[in-house]
């Protein structure tokens, strides 16, 4: 795949795409066109699958990717939303195969995902405190087990 | 009458215990929700207080099967960020080790379903040919289950050429087994009742829940990361993508002996052509700051690790995605409209074993009339359904 090909086919501007290597494509967006550039992307040649969907912490932000596989290369398609009320549309309408990874993120960072049918614990406890998101930095292992009253 | 199931649990062959509540009707399948975390290890928040060096012998624990592939996708990582060359020789014997998991990962796999259907002749014949390579595997890591083999940088064990000739003898006697095993599989009628046309999942709906591995290939996608982004000495390799039509666990069965047999192929082309040279080369402590993700086929599909460095001997951020959770949602979809008596078949189809499916719940809707199954219930009410059915 071509850096070219891809602001092409996504319309967006290039300083938008990072190329890390070869294969390795980076795409910051925005929120709104989140759905719109899934689709875009999803109407490309040689695209395959989504892989996964990975959550991080940056700053007062939590950043998802979302790792799109082609035949010859993985793009990421890069959003940011705010840490206190974390808020995305869901792309199960689009790619049902999204709905488990919505919800492992659901999980471990507390983002919701509008539009998911059912973001139920899929990893965490049935009876897991409300608002212990176990990924995110300050929830280190010490505050977690206070939070839990010692029981492990 | 409708009924819900919960299934599990206990099911350590899906690399956690995992529950399945089934919704059935009569007989059949009309639902299913999967449940997991029985053992959520919390492996990605451990790994935020350790170092990269520990991190190779975490990640070599994440799953007791395909524990080379994780070392190795988590390596490459490291190496990406790095900026580091492995040697050609380190890459030769990583896909050497790679591929011989993955023949043992497939006899175990064959093994465990002739199992879930009562086939224990098969299981045994399976079982007792991957003691073969286990051995081989043994010989050169000294280890017969997570080798200890990787590293970052490259690798920590040399293959011989002592070795050589006694993994070629094993690969002979390991080819033959497989052509003997396509023999029984495509011809028994016992296996050919409890596995075609059961457990479909159709190339579109595959495409759709985004499915990895042997599941994919057995619904026609030729989906493989050797081959769409080569890593390792993949790229020098010439083999082929294995992939079937049927869509059921018929195919996803002969997917992986057609696999068995492409793997020795990629072995000895692999010894043949190996290049003299170091092993290793030495790597810092401190990993420079950026992102790599790095992708590796393990015997199940494919494998993902993303990782994020922040300059220091520690790692902000390490994502795994393994292929079992890819594959989940295609197994629920595979599941709808199956009968009960194939539930066992099918769910051993994306994944070798259902064996230790220690209780299952019967709830009659009507009459809240409750009974616990446990594992060896429903196996044996699954064979003796099928045989009432068709009287073996």
């Amino acid at each position: 795949m071509r850096r070219s090909e891809l602001r092409r086919q996504l319309r967006i501007r290039a300083r938008n795409i990072i190329v890390k290597r070869e294969r390795r494509f980076t795409v910051n967006i925005e929120v709104k066109s989140l759905k719109k550039i899934v689709r875009r992307l999803m109407r490309m040649n040689n695209y395959t699958h989504l892989s996964t969907i990975t959550a991080l912490e940056a700053g007062s932000e939590i950043e998802v990717i979302y790792h799109f596989a082609f035949t010859d290369a993985l793009v990421s398609i890069k959003v940011r939303t705010s840490k206190d009320e974390p808020l995305l549309p869901s792309i199960v309408d689009l790619i049902p195969g999204a709905a488990l990874y919505e919800r492992e993120v659901h999980d471990l960072f507390g983002v919701k995902f509008e539009g998911n049918p059912d973001l139920s614990p899929l990893l965490l406890p049935d009876d897991w405190p409300e608002g212990v998101y176990p990924l995110r930095k300050w929830w280190s292992a010490e505050r977690i087990l206070a939070k839990l009253g010692g029981r492990r | 009458m409708s009924c819900e199931i919960p299934f599990g649990p206990q099911h350590p062959a899906l690399e956690e215990p995992i529950n399945f509540m089934f919704k059935i009707e009569e007989e059949r399948v009309i639902d299913v929700k999967p449940r997991l975390g029985y053992v959520h290890r919390g492996i990605e928040k451990i790994a935020e207080s350790r170092n990269y060096q520990q991190l190779v012998y975490l990640s070599e624990r994440i799953c007791g099967i395909c524990s080379f592939a994780h070392t190795l996708c988590y390596s490459q990582a490291v190496e990406e960020l790095l900026g580091l060359e492995v040697p050609e020789r380190a890459k030769f014997i990583r896909t050497i080790l790679a591929e011989m998991e993955r023949i043992q990962n497939h006899y175990l796999w064959l093994g465990l379903t002739a199992k879930e259907m009562g086939f224990e002749t098969l299981f045994m014949y399976a079982w007792r040919d991957r003691e073969t390579i286990i051995e081989m595997l043994d010989m050169i890591s000294g280890k017969r289950v997570n080798y200890g083999v990787n590293t970052i940088g490259g690798v920590r064990r040399d293959i011989a050429e002592s070795m050589i000739e006694r993994i070629e003898r094993s690969l002979e006697h390991l080819e033959k087994r497989a052509e003997y095993y396509t023999k029984v599989c495509t011809k028994d009628p016992s296996i050919l009742k409890r596995t075609v046309g059961v457990g479909i999942l159709r190339p579109r709906e595959a495409r759709a829940l985004c499915a990895v591995g042997p599941t994919a290939r057995a619904s026609g996608i030729a989906r493989d990361v050797r081959a769409d982004e080569p890593y390792a000495a993949y790229g020098e390799i010439p083999f082929k993508v294995v992939t079937y039509r049927g869509c059921d666990v018929a195919s996803r069965m002969y997917v992986r002996i057609d696999e068995i047999k492409e793997s020795i192929r990629i072995i000895r082309y692999a010894l043949k052509n190996m290049p003299e040279g170091p092993i290793r080369v030495k790597v810092p402590t401190r990993v420079p700051e950026g992102e790599a993700i790095s992708r590796v086929e393990a015997p199940r599909g494919e494998n993902l690790h993303f990782l994020k460095s922040n300059g220091t001997d520690k790692p902000e951020r390490w994502k795994i995605r393994a292929p079992t959770l890819a594959n989940l949602p295609s197994l629920c979809r595979m599941l709808i409209g199956v009968n009960l008596a194939d539930v066992p078949v099918v769910i051993a189809g994306i994944d070798p074993c259902i064996a230790c499916a220690e209780r299952v719940a019967l709830i009659d809707v009507k009459t809240k009339k409750r009974e616990i199954w446990d594992g060896k219930d429903l196996w044996r009410y699954a064979n003796e359904w099928y045989r009432r059915k068709y009287g073996f």
